[in-house]
Formats: C-alpha cells, sequence, structure tokens
C-alpha cells in the first residue's frame, strides 16, 4: 500500500494541473496544495494503521468543500505537522490521541475561544487525564464544520452527544419545549447558561451564587419578556429579600460558603424549569410549601406567605406591606424635616441675638 | 433616673453647697452606663444591618467583607440585638421599679408642660418672644429623643425577633408578618440612624451651647452655669432642698 501511495503522490505531483481540469466536472475545486492531499485522501478506502484500530483518513471534497472552511483553508493549516510525503512518523495509539494531539490547531486562528476553553471545565478534566472530555473537533466538528448556532436548537444537539440526560430534562421544560416543539429562538440552549468555551463547574460556589444574573440576563430584559407577559421585577425582587441579599454577599465574599441560601433554580428548578402556572411547577401557590420545605423543613403550610412571590408590594397585592411602607415614606421625610427644621431655627436666632 | 440630685447632696458637704455648688453630678453611674451600652449596641447595629438594605452597592458589600463576611456580621447583629432588647427589658424594669416601690420620681415622663414649652421654643426662636421657657431635669427635645429611642427601640426589637426566626413565630403568628416586619425593620432604623445623625449629633456635639461635645453623659457631671441656663427648674428644685436640709427644719 505505501507504493501505491508514494506513486499516488508523485503522479499528482507531475500531473497535478491536469487531475485538477479533468476532475473539474463532478468535483469542487481546491488550492494545488489542497488538491494534492486529495489526490490520495479523497480515496474513500484510505486507511492508517494504529495500535487501537484501523482508522478512515478519507476526507469527502464535497464535504470539506461545504464546510466553514472549505474556500479559506489549505489541510497544512491545522494538520502542520504534515508538510511532506511521506508523513513523517506518528506514535497515536489510536484515534482519540490523534484528536488530543491537534488541539492546539484551532488556536492559530481562534486564539480567543482557544484561551477560553483553558479556563473551561472540559479542559480541566482533560488536563487531569480524562480524555473523554471534548476538545475543539468534537462539539464543531472536523473537515464538516459549519456554524454552531445554525439552527440555535443544534447547540443542544451538540451538547446532548455526552449530556443525553440533561437533554432529556432540558426538553420537558418550559425553556427546551419551546426550542424543540415552536422552534422559539428566545429561549435559552445549554450555551447560554453555561457558555460555549469557558464553560465553569455548575457545581461550584461562585457558578450557582451568579445565578440570578444569570437568569437575569433574559428575565429583567423588558422588551423579551413583555413578549411573554412575564414581570421583569424577580430579579430584583429576589436580590432584596433575604436570600438574595444572602446571595450578594456570598457572592462578593468570593470564598465558600456552606450557609447556603436558596437562588433562582433552587425554587424554580434547574434544567427541568416550568412555567409558573405550570400544575407541576414547584412554585405554584399549592406546591410552594413543599419546595420551602426542602430547606425549611419545619415550615408551617402558611409559611409561604412570608415571601411576596417577587410582587412588589401595592394596594392589591401584599397591602400591609405596602401601607407600612407608605407610613414611613410621609413619617420619616415629616419628623427629620420637623428636626432640621428646629436646628435651623435654633441656630439662626443663635446667629441673630446680638 | 430619679436619684441622681440626691447622690449630688451626698457628695457635696453642706459647707460647699453655702458657698454655691459650682459643679453639680447629673447621672449616676447606671445611666451612663446605660447610654454606653446603647450607644455601642446601637453602632453595631447600624454597621452590621444597614449595609445589608443596600447589598447590591459596592460599600456596602466592602463594609460586610471587613466584618469577615455576612455569616459573620449576621452574628454580631443578632447578638448586638439580643443585648440591646435586654438592655431595653433591663432599663423599664429598674425604671418600673424605682417608680413603684422605691418612690421615685420619673422625669421623663412628658407633661402638659413639654408642650407649652415647646410653642414657648419656638416663639423664642422666630423672635415672637424675647424669653426661653426653663427647664426641669430634661427638656421637651431630650424626652423627644428618649422616647423616640425606646418606640423605636421596641419597633426594631419585635421585628428584629421576628426576621431571626420567620420559621418559629410562623407557628403561632400569621406569615404575612414577615415581610411587614422586614418593611418596617429597615425603614425604622433608616429613621433612627437619620435621628442620631442629625438630632442627636447636633444636640450633642454641633449645638454651639456644648460645642464639641456635650460630656456630662460620660463624666456625670454638669457646670452650674449650664444648670442655670439649660436646667434652671431643677437648680431651683436641688437648692431648695440644700436649703430646707440647712435649716433642718422640723415642722
Amino acid at each position: 500500500m505505501r507504493t501505491q501511495l508514494c506513486f499516488l503522490a508523485i503522479v499528482a505531483l507531475i500531473f497535478g494541473f491536469g487531475i485538477v481540469t479533468v476532475r473539474a466536472e463532478d468535483q469542487p475545486q481546491f488550492s494545488e496544495e489542497v488538491e494534492l492531499c486529495l489526490s490520495c485522501h479523497n480515496d474513500p478506502s484510505l486507511e492508517m494503521e494504529l495500535p487501537g484500530g484501523t482508522i478512515s483518513v478519507n476526507v469527502d471534497p464535497k464535504i470539506f468543500r461545504n464546510s466553514v472552511h472549505g474556500e479559506k483553508l489549505n489541510c497544512t493549516d491545522c494538520h502542520t505537522n504534515i508538510t511532506d510525503y511521506p508523513h513523517p512518523e506518528n506514535h497515536f495509539k489510536n484515534r482519540r490521541e490523534l484528536n488530543l494531539a491537534l488541539y492546539e490547531s484551532c488556536k492559530r486562528c481562534h486564539f480567543d475561544n482557544y484561551t477560553k476553553t483553558l479556563e473551561g471545565i472540559h479542559y480541566h478534566l482533560l488536563a487531569k487525564g480524562d480524555s473523554r472530555a471534548p476538545t475543539c473537533v468534537d462539539c464543531h466538528g472536523s473537515h464538516e464544520i459549519s456554524k454552531p448556532d445554525q439552527p440555535k436548537s443544534k447547540i443542544s444537539q451538540t451538547c446532548k452527544r455526552c449530556h443525553e440526560q440533561v437533554y432529556q430534562t432540558y426538553i420537558k421544560s418550559v425553556h427546551g419545549k419551546a426550542l424543540v416543539n415552536g422552534g422559539n429562538i428566545d429561549v435559552p440552549v445549554c450555551v447560554d447558561c453555561h457558555q460555549a468555551h469557558d464553560i465553569e463547574d455548575p457545581r461550584t460556589n461562585s457558578f450557582l451564587l451568579r445565578t440570578p444574573q444569570l437568569c437575569g440576563q433574559c428575565h429583567s430584559d423588558k422588551i423579551l419578556m413583555k413578549k411573554y407577559g412575564l414581570s421583569t421585577q424577580v430579579v430584583e425582587t429576589y436580590l432584596q429579600d433575604f436570600h438574595g441579599v444572602s446571595t450578594t454577599f456570598h457572592r462578593t465574599e468570593g470564598k465558600a460558603t456552606n450557609r447556603w441560601k436558596a437562588v433562582c433554580t433552587d425554587c424554580h428548578g434547574v434544567h427541568d424549569i416550568a412555567a409558573v402556572k405550570d400544575e407541576n411547577s414547584p412554585v405554584l401557590k399549592a406546591n410552594l410549601v413543599a419546595t420551602c420545605r426542602k430547606c425549611h423543613p419545619d415550615a408551617t403550610t402558611d409559611f409561604p406567605d412570608a415571601w411576596l412571590s417577587h410582587y412588589e408590594p401595592s394596594p392589591s397585592k401584599a397591602a400591609s406591606v405596602y401601607y407600612v411602607k407608605l407610613f414611613y415614606k410621609f413619617f420619616i421625610p415629616f419628623t427629620i424635616g420637623g428636626l432640621v427644621l428646629h436646628i435651623l431655627l435654633h441656630i439662626w436666632r443663635i446667629a441673630t441675638n446680638r | 433616673m430619679g436619684k441622681q440630685f440626691q447622690d449630688s447632696t451626698e457628695l457635696n458637704s453642706p459647707a460647699a453647697a453655702i458657698t454655691r455648688q459650682q459643679e453639680f453630678v447629673r447621672f449616676s453611674r447606671m445611666l451612663i452606663g446605660e447610654h454606653w451600652a446603647v450607644m455601642v449596641l446601637f453602632a453595631l447595629l447600624v454597621i452590621t444591618g444597614i449595609p445589608q438594605r443596600y447589598s447590591e452597592t459596592a460599600w456596602a458589600q466592602f463594609l460586610i467583607r471587613c466584618l469577615g463576611g455576612i455569616d459573620i456580621a449576621r452574628s454580631i447583629h443578632r447578638l448586638s440585638g439580643i443585648l440591646f432588647a435586654a438592655l431595653a427589658v433591663w432599663h423599664l424594669v429598674r425604671v418600673l421599679h424605682g417608680v413603684l416601690f422605691r418612690n421615685r420620681s420619673p422625669y421623663m415622663i412628658p407633661t402638659s408642660k413639654d408642650f407649652r414649652d415647646a410653642i414657648g421654643t419656638l416663639r423664642y426662636y422666630l423672635r415672637l418672644s424675647e424669653d426661653q421657657p426653663k427647664f426641669d431635669r430634661y427638656d421637651f427635645r431630650q424626652k423627644f429623643e428618649y422616647f423616640g429611642l425606646l418606640m423605636g427601640g421596641m419597633v426594631m426589637i419585635a421585628t428584629g425577633f421576628l426576621l431571626y426566626a420567620p420559621i418559629f413565630f410562623t407557628k403561632f403568628l400569621p406569615a404575612f408578618l414577615i415581610p411587614v416586619a422586614k418593611m418596617a425593620h429597615g425603614y425604622e432604623a433608616m429613621l433612627a440612624l437619620s435621628v442620631i445623625l442629625i438630632w442627636h449629633l447636633y444636640g450633642a456635639h454641633l449645638n454651639p451651647d456644648v460645642f464639641p461635645i456635650d460630656k456630662s453623659i460620660f463624666t456625670g457631671k454638669i457646670s452650674r452655669e449650664r444648670m442655670e441656663k439649660e436646667h434652671a427648674l431643677e437648680l431651683e428644685r436641688i437648692e431648695f432642698a440644700e436649703s430646707l436640709k440647712d435649716k433642718e427644719i422640723i415642722v
């Protein structure tokens, strides 16, 4: 086989131009270099022997041509170690090792995203020796790379390949249903909450404590929320309440806490978030006490009334709280105003006494 | 509250009284101690409490970080609150006991004279009158501040305990009281802080009569000059009692 390859390469070198013109009818056009590589790698039966098994090294010119890089890159832009034929010896045990060795290839152009991945959970796992953790090509593909978010639901499909269970939960949630059934692109997909490249371990305090800001990206967007008749006060009312105050301080303290206070997802759920009017919603009035009891096992059935359900107090919602607020809104300026007036009169009298 | 001028008679010999006493004991050690306690606790409660109201601001977050985090700040706040409540109970029990069983006079009780004094002072300030009302041991401003602290303290203690243990209190109280307590606790705190920063700061420090600081609550002493000016009626009372004592009137 090696002699065959050698022969083909020499033929390709000599008759390169001729091949291109001959094939122009049915094959896409590439640069001389790509054509040179394809002269061998176009062969669907082309294989490479590795200790872990035989792998195909065929590249379908049509697929590559249709990829985002088809018109832009030469083979050696990514396969930087291969400059000539015969190719240098490699010591990869299997396809995965070969993939991992190419981790740096994308960096030359996509330095920004490459750097971000170094901070992500996937790279962290990889560095610890878990070779299952995905690299660029595992999510984006290699020769067939297309825009990762066209359509938006493709992102969830990509993550699903490894995170199947989460995906199954997600598609039943209010967000997932809208995406999968309705093609709604307003809803968040995986990367909107978890990021695409600098994916943080979602079990860490620092990630969880940013939950209000995370949900707030959409849920305090007035235009977006109006579209669905949702309140934008949810974040602000949460942050003003006891749980929110705790979360804000714990977040800015930047140290671990074992005195956990509820964030959005503790009451509403994470991947299984339901519409608040859904009969299974953990924050529906009928279900709320059970939700409170997750952290407050002694809570009475009346206890959920201690929470204003994200409403700003008004004469119709939480009237007693509203009137206490109203009382102080008048009483404080009245008292302080009177005291200040008294002080000013005193000073004036002293100043004009002589 | 009612035994101070008696202390002064014990402290000053009859001879000194005859040569017109120049300094009077205004506050007993007990009152000095109570003022220290309420001052320290109030400061601790403000420092650990107000940032919780403004959790989203950088200064509040900085302050809480300096205190060692929100958990520590809350522990300090709750401990101070419990001590503040204990101080209030102690003070009220002590005063009630003095009035009921030891025949002391509570000079802090507002009377109709205080309302006349307030109007009289206002008339004086507005130059409608050239005479200032004469005051007894406490003037109407001091009584106002005392009762402000007492009533405000009650609100803070009651709402504070509700917020401390909402699960416990809602076992026998309606749960809607929790957000009510939270609203009241925050606003009442702002009112109390404003009164202290504006009224007390002026009355005890910036007021030209006492500037830079009225030390009598710390030393327990007050000069004759200030007694004549600020507590003329009390001075008369003390000196009348002195004169009775000197002459040893037996009928």
